[in-house]
């Protein structure tokens, strides 16, 4: 891969762990000289998932620090800047938990909260908000005690993968079909999304794709990241609906595109280490995403792309340290977590 | 693990190494069985009264049949998980459930079920108008005089082959019209077990049946199967490979697996191996003289045939065989019977067919 | 009775051999069985279902277990978990070395010169191996730290494993062309890092210095203790010089109180601590903190050899030995002397296990042995002074490489160490010998037209597949299987659960990769399928979309029409309206979604001209009914259900909405429906009796009006 101008590449410390990791959430620190991260974890061998926090301190150690077992493998996993996680699991329930390990609230999945898996949370401040490729789209306050509020239900004829929230009253989600919605609960009368958005990037024999990831920057929440099926990222700005802006995977614009991965795009987050060039308010901000051909990779409008990883296998989450933007964790489908550290 | 131990004699070191030699070079006529580690464990408890069960296509749920009528289906919610817990008992029937058998994922999540009375019913699990989850009954074959002893499904590209054995010796192939909906199947024939096509067997009684459809995937699959019964009528019993002759739309005997002196033999199981790549097929028949594996040719010879060649006679179970497997690489056989043991099966370099390891059920 | 007056003695195996081994199989429950069910699942584990025979009095009594059999040839010696790494591990080195394989065979192809048995296929084979054999361990000689404990003798090393052991005889012997010349020293070497795996079935000299290790610390004087004397010369025996060193300056006489009275003996065992340290060896280098003086060349070393030699025997002669008044250290020295003179009875009392009495051969014998000839016929000899208490599998290794028997070879990987070691030492093998590389890649009838090198691959794949985690490397060494392979991957493609979406992707990621395109669609088939069916609708459609699965998608089509067709106002509309809003119009979508887009455009006109009565409204609900007529997508079934519902259009009140084309033409298509449904097989559709007389009347009704309108 080109990589423009000299780059000196990042450091990078395995930690395997014989276990496979499902997602990975960096906390704020317990201390000044270590980082805390939560992992959602499976244990193929006692067949039992849990939920840990890990301090770490680099170069060399990962320390187990406090765990929960949750009733189900976890299937999405949020943390909030107050330290609060929050989790989902495949079999419908949701969990917020203090970053140690204490469950503060919990959704039942029998209380008919979701119906099968739960796809994707996201936690800010006090709510979070969650959705299932059953179609339905939940609000849990954090504050509430386990009552949960009904935004909308699909009836299985759509279903969404990932959500994010752009501000305290919107969101956005993402799904089949290149699909994303903007919701807004000030609106919420209406029964359905405020804006939809259809990618149609299909032009290689490929029908359509998934949404797998989105992001919304704080301080530009008109325009939201989102990455999915054949390596595809892009960005949806909400000024200019109908259109999208393709920073890598097949692209069919005649602006040509870079493609680091030609797989599923598991996951994007916008990477504020990587300072762009130019700061236009019109163009996309940089982002990082990770694949399923294991590429750990920065994209950014109009630029080469460069990787900082490229493994032999999945790389299935990362996120990125928001007290320190160039630490970077992943988790490995080869049952090991990766810390990236950018110079 | 299969670990080489001799008897200890320290005295004949020098033997134990030639010993050893030998031993190995023996094992290195059939290293192909990887060496065993038994590990693993229970991984489902089920009901009183449980008879029959069956492991859907991922081996991620298992649905079993009880005296009662009881139809029970374990699975686990998370894919990577080896441990079933049962989430759904639904009465199916007033009398036993007699075998499972889980229809093609290609249909849905749904099994046939032959219950004591020789009835067959097709029970399917499905969303419907805004109801929950739940297991409804799609298709009940009843039949009034004759009972039901074998039901297999074969995948075709465009549809679904329904191939049922009866205890008149009768054969009946349906196919689903519908595929969305298991409801509507067509008779597309019947036919008796023979070869002489011409000859009707009006009072035959048949205890047991097998049938095997040829598994292979792709253009071709879902065309031919292979049948064998137990019954009271020599002409019946011997194992006929059926195929579809497109052209006329019939199903056809193109070879018999049995040797004319055993022809009369009553069948306990029949099973069809996956075949990766051999340039032939691989049926093994299990007969009260055992179980015998047969070679088929892949194309027919002038009068249609199919060659076959009978190229091992195994015993092991001593009486009846209750049932065979073949592994996903069609090359270990997994078969289990009256002694109340599981045995495995492999042919060596050399080709010849051997029991490779036995498994004993222990309390 | 004698090995040699049986020729090989097989027959009291032969028998035994031929019965299988049976296993347990533990299900816990009360008797009686009244039967069992198997089932193959992932990859080659067999689950196998035990009934019992329900009894009457008990109440709450379980009816069966399903139990299941993993037929891996998994080792108890190294953990699940620790598999899995090596698993993951080993896909790299492995991958890169088939795809250097292949380039050099295609090399070879473009000029006849290049053989891939040439100095750099070496090289790489070589480089594959070490990083294979760091996958198993890391290296146990250890670097020595810097405060070093005097009485520390024996480094506490990670526990060795059998399977690093096994792997590094493969690589010596096989893989490391340079080491070829002085295999003897890699054997001893070789024991110095693995004597401890024979400690569990036998005394070894390993097991006597853990043991002296123990009493080290509570001895005052250890020259008094004979016990000292005899683990220094087992220690000595197989060459662990550094080890005797050390143990040597333990020595009391070291001691500075006593230094002015014992200079003698002190001499003496100064002396052959020296010796000792300055033994020649026939290698190339030694690892540092390692004694003795390496030479490359046989005649320097032959030189070296004769002057030690020399030096020991005149050390022997000495007449120190008189002035020498302490008795133990006196015998204990000239004993060790005896063993570097290679006294035979001497390195067969303090040697335990056979092949530290070969490698005492090696060292103070035959330095000189060279050729896998004379290292068998000298195991041989050495395993008739020491039987072997228990066989033991890397040993069976050992004598299967020394005999040069490639067949033993691979059957001693296969049974002592399982399906990943002979996948994985087949490459190590094939560069290191001609034969071997003729009889695995033979082609063979017996196999299906396989050769033993794929079956042992396809073999692997398979343990490989019986896990959830491993199962997507399997396609590595699926794919490098050329003639099986593929059609063992369909198959384990074929079994994976589809109702976790994550997983269904990866699985597709691999159909992707492979270019398996019938078996993605038929995975996604399945997908789409079992969420149509399990409340999904949407996804269901999206997977069978993706897997161009026309014939389902017409028939949901269908179904939409007869679930909207019956009643306008139905709350149903709105559903699916939203599923085939949300799903779009893709150009390249089944017809089936294209009609059901024309479709949903004209119901929704139908519905204005009922709540508002348009006839603006009622102009489009004509064009889009024209088109749906006009689309050969549109399904003949729905011909007259459609003009059906269009009955209002057709008799509108204020003036004729079609014109005479599209009466005709709708007239035409209603001929043709009488036509069909002559036909045995056409469908009749779920309306009055009277539709088709009353649509008709209704079109010329209407060419009657419009035709006056024309005019």
């Amino acid at each position: 891969m080109a990589i423009t101008g000299v780059r000196t590449p990042p450091q990078v410390h395995r930690f395997p762990q014989s276990k496979y990791i499902d997602a990975v959430r960096w906390l704020p620190p317990l201390s000044p000289l270590s980082k805390l991260a939560v992992l959602a974890i499976y244990d193929t061998d006692a067949d039992s998932p849990s939920l840990e926090t890990h301090s770490i301190s680099l170069p060399a150690s990962l320390t187990p620090h406090s765990q929960w077992t949750p009733p189900t493998r976890i299937s999405s996993l949020s943390t909030s800047h107050q330290s609060l996680v929050a989790a989902s699991t495949l079999s419908g329930s949701l969990h917020v938990l203090s970053s140690a390990m204490q469950v503060l609230l919990s959704v039942d999945e029998n209380s008919g909260f979701h119906v099968g898996p739960i796809s994707g949370v996201d936690l800010t401040g006090s709510e979070c908000v969650s959705v299932g490729e059953d179609g339905r789209v939940n609000l849990v306050s954090v504050i509430g005690g386990g009552e949960f509020k009904r935004v909308y239900d699909g009836n299985g004829l759509v279903g969404f993968n990932c959500v994010k929230w752009a501000s305290p009253t919107e969101f956005v989600t993402g799904g089949f079909g290149y699909g994303l919605q903007w919701w807004d609960l000030r609106r919420a009368g209406s029964g359905g999304p405020v804006l939809q958005f259809k990618g149609n990037f299909g032009s290689q024999g490929k029908a359509s794709g998934m949404i797998h990831s989105v992001d919304i920057h704080p301080s530009r929440k008109h325009t939201c990241l989102a990455g999915g099926s054949s390596g595809t990222v892009f960005a949806w700005d909400l000024r200019w609906q109908q259109q999208s802006i393709v920073l890598s995977g097949v692209g069919t614009g005649e602006a040509v595109t870079h493609s680091l991965s030609e797989s599923e795009v598991w996951e994007v987050q916008y990477d504020c280490h990587t300072k762009s060039s130019n700061i236009s308010s019109s163009r996309v901000l940089p982002a990082m995403f990770c694949s399923e051909d294991g590429i750990l990779a920065v994209v950014e409008q109009g630029e080469e792309p460069f990787e900082l990883l490229a493994e032999p296998c999945a790389i299935n989450s990362f996120d990125i340290d928001p007290q320190n933007p160039s630490d970077v964790i992943c988790s490995l489908e080869w049952e090991s977590i990766a810390i990236v550290s950018r110079p | 693990m299969i670990r080489f131990c001799p008897p200890l004699n320290p005295n004949r070191g020098y033997e134990l190494a030639k010993g050893t030699i030998a031993a190995a070079r023996r094992s290195a006529e059939m290293v192909w069985l990887s060496p065993i580690a038994v590990s693993g464990g229970n991984i489902a408890t089920l009901d009183k009264g449980t008879t029959c069960s069956s492991w859907n296509y991922c081996g991620q749920r298992l649905a079993t049949g009880s005296t009662d009528g009881t139809l029970s289906i374990f699975d686990s919610p998370d894919p990577s998980s080896s441990s079933f817990t049962c989430n759904l008992k639904t009465k199916v029937h007033a009398g036993a459930i007699l075998k499972v058998v889980w229809v093609p994922p290609e249909f849905g999540d749904a099994v046939a079920c032959i219950c004591s009375d020789g009835s067959l019913l097709l029970w399917e699990e499905i969303v419907e108008d805004a109801q929950p989850l739940q297991w409804k009954l799609c298709k009940s074959f009843e039949s009034t005089s004759t009972q039901v002893l074998d039901v297999q499904f074969g995948v075709s590209s465009t549809s679904l082959k329904l191939v049922a054995a009866y205890s008149d010796g009768h054969v009946k192939v349906y196919e689903l019209l519908d595929p969305l909906i298991l409801k509507n199947w067509q008779l597309q024939a019947e036919f008796q077990n023979a070869i002489d096509s011409v000859t009707m067997f009006r009072k035959a009684s048949c205890i047991s049946a097998s049938i095997s459809w040829n598994p292979q995937k792709g253009e071709n699959q879902g065309s031919s199967f292979v049948l064998g019964f137990n019954s009271d009528t020599p002409q019946l019993n011997s194992s006929k490979v059926w195929e579809f002759d497109e052209a006329h739309n019939r199903w056809l005997p193109v070879a018999e697996l049995a040797l004319p002196e055993d022809r009369s033999d009553e069948v306990y199981a029949v099973a069809w191996a996956l075949n990766i790549g051999r340039p032939y097929e691989v049926i093994a028949v299990a007969t009260q003289k055992g179980i015998a594996i047969w070679h088929v040719g892949a194309n027919p010879e002038l009068d249609g045939r199919l060659s076959v060649e009978k190229v091992a006679l195994l015993s092991g179970h001593g009486g009846e065989v209750w049932q065979m497997e073949w592994d996903m690489s069609g090359t270990t056989l997994a078969t289990t019977g009256s002694d109340g043991m599981v045995r495995l099966w492999q042919s060596n370099l050399n080709g010849v067919w051997d029991e490779q390891a036995a498994f004993q059920p222990t309390a | 009775m004698s090995g040699e007056n049986q020729g090989g003695a097989i027959v009291p195996y032969s028998e035994e051999a031929k019965k299988p081994v049976v296993y347990p199989l533990r299900h816990g429950l009360k008797p009686p069985i009244s039967r069992l069910g198997i089932s193959w699942s992932r990859g080659n584990s067999l689950r196998v279902t035990v009934f019992r025979q329900p009894s009457e009095d008990s109440e709450n009594e379980v009816g069966g277990k399903a139990v299941e059999v993993r037929l891996d040839g998994r080792d108890g010696e190294i953990s699940d978990a620790q598999w899995r790494r090596i698993a993951y591990g080993s896909v790299s080195p492995f991958a890169l070395l088939q795809s250097r394989k292949n380039s050099f065979a295609s090399l070879s192809k473009i000029s006849s010169t290049t053989s891939p048995f040439d100095a750099e296929w070496w090289e790489y084979v070589l480089e594959y191996s070490k990083d294979i054999s760091s996958l198993l361990g890391n290296q146990t000689s250890t670097t020595q730290s810097l405060i070093e404990d005097p009485k520390e003798v024996l480094k506490k090393d990670p526990e060795p494993s059998n399977l690093k052991a096994a792997w590094e005889l493969m690589e010596s012997f096989y893989a490391d062309k340079l080491s070829q010349a002085w295999l003897p020293e890699r054997l001893v070497d070789w024991l110095a890092d693995y004597d401890s795996l024979f400690s569990s079935t036998q005394e070894t000299v390993h097991s006597k210095l853990v043991d002296f290790q123990k009493d080290l610390v509570s001895l005052q004087v250890i020259e008094d203790e004979p016990k000292y004397w005899e683990v220094m010369s087992s220690a000595l025996a197989v060459g662990w010089l550094d080890i005797v060193v050390k143990l040597l300056r333990l020595h009391g006489s070291y001691q500075l109180d006593q230094l002015g009275n014992r200079e003698t003996e002190n001499g003496l065992v100064e002396a052959v601590a020296v010796l000792i340290s300055k033994m020649p060896r026939m290698r190339p280098e030694l690892e540092a903190g390692k004694l003795g003086e390496c030479f490359k060349a046989k005649p320097d070393f032959m030189k070296a050899w004769e002057k030690w030699r020399a030096q020991i025997a005149k050390l022997e002669c000495s007449t120190f030995w008189i002035q020498c008044a302490h008795r133990q250290t006196q015998e204990g020295l000239r004993n060790m002397l005896q063993i570097m003179l290679g006294n035979t009875n001497n390195l067969c009392t303090l040697t335990c296990h056979w092949m530290e009495l070969y490698i005492a051969h090696f060292l103070y014998i035959r330095p000189f042995t060279v050729g896998l000839e004379s290292m068998y016929g000298l195991a041989q000899k050495c395993i008739q002074l020491k039987p072997m208490a228990a066989s033991h599998r890397l040993m069976g290794l050992l004598i299967g490489i020394l005999g040069e028997n490639i067949e033993v070879v691979l059957a001693e990987c296969s049974k002592g160490f399982g399906p990943w070691m002979v996948t994985h030492a087949i490459e190590v093998l094939t560069a290191g010998s001609h034969q071997a590389d003729t009889l695995l890649h033979e082609e063979r009838d017996n196999l299906g037209g396989i050769s033993m090198e794929e079956l042992h691959r396809l073999v692997y794949a398979q343990v490989l597949s019986s896990h959830p985690l491993t199962w997507q490397i399997a396609p590595i060494y699926l794919t490098s299987c050329i003639k099986q392979g593929m059609g063992l991957l369909e198959m384990l493609l074929y079994k994976q659960p589809v109702d976790h979406n994550q997983l269904l992707l990866k699985n597709l990621e691999i159909c992707r990769l492979y270019e398996l395109d019938s078996v993605s669609s038929n995975i996604m088939k399945i997908a789409g399928m079992y969420n149509w069916k399990h409340g999904k609708k949407g996804s269901g459609v999206y997977w069978l979309q993706q897997a161009r699965d026309e014939a389902r998608l017409n028939r949901i089509a269908q179904q939409m029409f007869d679930s909207v067709g019956r009643s306008i106002s139905d709350e149903n509309f709105r559903q699916w309206e939203g599923l085939i809003q949300l799903l779009g119009s893709e150009p390249k979508t089944a017809g089936g979604l294209e009609f059901l887009h024309n479709y949903r455009d004209f119901k929704k006109s139908l519905l204005q001209i009922r709540d508002g009565k348009t006839t603006d409204a009622a102009r489009q609900a004509v064009e889009s009914l024209i088109s749906l007529m006009k689309n050969p997508c549109t399904p003949q079934r729905f011909w007259l259900p459609l003009l059906h519902d269009s009955l209002k259009l057709l008799n509108w009140e204020e003036r004729p909405l079609l014109n005479v084309l599209q009466t005709n033409l709708l007239l035409n298509k209603l001929q043709e429906l009488s036509i069909a449904r002559l036909r045995p097989d056409f469908i009749e559709a779920d309306l009055p009796p009277h539709a088709l007389s009353s649509v008709r009347l209704a079109l010329a009704t209407n060419l009657g009006r419009t035709t006056l309108e024309e005019q």
